[in-house]
């Protein structure tokens, strides 16, 4: 019984499009089998309802369309059309490498350097906080040399007699 | 009186002064709702509705006149929303996007299986908005699937036209929308 079934037929009855001969094939075959009559009942409320609920594409302004349009058909006409085909086609290739040039540029994020590296803004920082200390002290450091040699005069008496030869 | 689609695109062909421009105003709204129900992206369905309105205004005197003007100019549309799916896709695995796999019995090609566009969050929260359950569902289908769907269901287009646009067989179509309403069911299902 299966070999007889019509289901891909079905469709073409619910929306009446069927050739007399086939109709008829159909319309005997559904008085005699239920499952194809559930099934064509089916299908035709399932078309019914594709139908009514169709969803709206996204609203767009038809003058900006049609002028869009018109600027295409004379770009192509006017043989730049395969111009504007060549130069578009690298462009995905350009910005990839521009943006690969601008991160070595301004260095890779933190994120992708690799581990154990030190951050550079970190160590800056290091290195300013261990000179806080003697920049709060500027004054002495200024005149690091002279007490120095102050410190060399002081203990004079102290230092080594140089030896005779 | 008005002129027909098919007039307006010999017109176009002819180069006719605002032909094209008519032809834009008649089918700029249905253009652009196609191929956001396809690519759920505001930027992407505006690109590609224009891309679309180009490709005809450059190849509009190769309209046979064989089928209906918009059934013509679908294919080109659509065409556009499968390219732009696939770049988008190329560029996913690129960088190794994965999505959703939801691997049922019915959908074994993992191709088929390819989930919707990754969207902007922002412009994903205002597609959320406009989504009810059964439209959040379709999301998850195939490109074709959600294209056969989109054409069928919401802009009425019948299953030969369809075939049309997506360049396949009438049989495949009726393939890939009972595949896409039987999963939808059955994830209705399995939601309530």
């Amino acid at each position: 019984m299966k070999d007889v079934h019509v289901d891909e037929w079905l469709v073409d009855h619910v929306r009446g499009e069927l050739d007399p001969v086939d109709r008829a094939r159909v319309d005997a075959h559904l008085s005699a089998c239920g499952e194809c009559r559930a099934s064509r009942e089916r299908f035709a409320a399932l078309m019914t309802e594709l139908a009514r609920t169709a969803p709206a594409p996204p609203p767009i302004h038809w003058g900006a369309y049609r002028a869009d349009l018109r600027e295409r058909l004379e770009r192509r006409a006017s043989g730049g059309g395969w111009l504007w085909a060549w130069l578009v086609r690298p462009l995905p290739a350009l910005v990839a490498a521009s943006l690969v040039a601008l991160l070595v540029m301004t260095g890779l994020p933190a994120g992708l350097r690799a581990p154990g590296t030190p951050d550079p803004l970190a160590l800056d920082n290091t290195i300013l906080a261990s000179q806080l200390d003697m920049i709060a002290r500027l004054d002495v450091v200024q005149q690091l040399d002279l007490l120095e040699d102050f410190n060399v005069i002081g203990e004079l008496d102290e230092l080594p007699e140089p030896q005779k030869s | 009186m008005e002129s027909s689609d098919e007039q307006l695109c010999r017109a176009v062909a002819e180069r006719e002064p605002g032909a094209f421009d008519l032809l834009v105003e008649r089918y700029q709204e249905r253009a652009y709702r196609i191929a956001w129900s396809v690519l759920r992206d505001r930027e992407d369905a505006r690109d590609c509705s224009q891309e679309a309105f180009i490709r005809l205004h450059e190849s509009a005197g190769s309209f046979a006149g064989q089928s209906k003007f918009s059934t013509w100019f679908y294919r080109i549309l659509v065409n556009c929303c499968l390219d732009q799916q696939r770049r988008r896709r190329g560029w996913r695995r690129l960088v190794g996007w994965r999505g959703p796999r939801a691997d049922g019995p019915d959908e074994p090609d993992p191709v088929e299986q390819a989930p919707a566009p990754f969207t902007d969050p922002v412009d994903g929260m205002d597609t959320e908005r406009r989504m009810t359950r059964v439209w959040a569902l379709v999301e998850d289908l195939s490109p074709q699937q959600r294209a056969a769907v989109t054409l069928s269901c919401r802009e009425g287009l019948a299953t030969k036209d369809i075939a049309t646009v997506l360049n396949v067989s009438e049989a495949t179509v009726r393939v890939h929308l009972h595949r896409a309403l039987s999963t939808l069911r059955r994830r209705l299902g399995d939601e309530g």
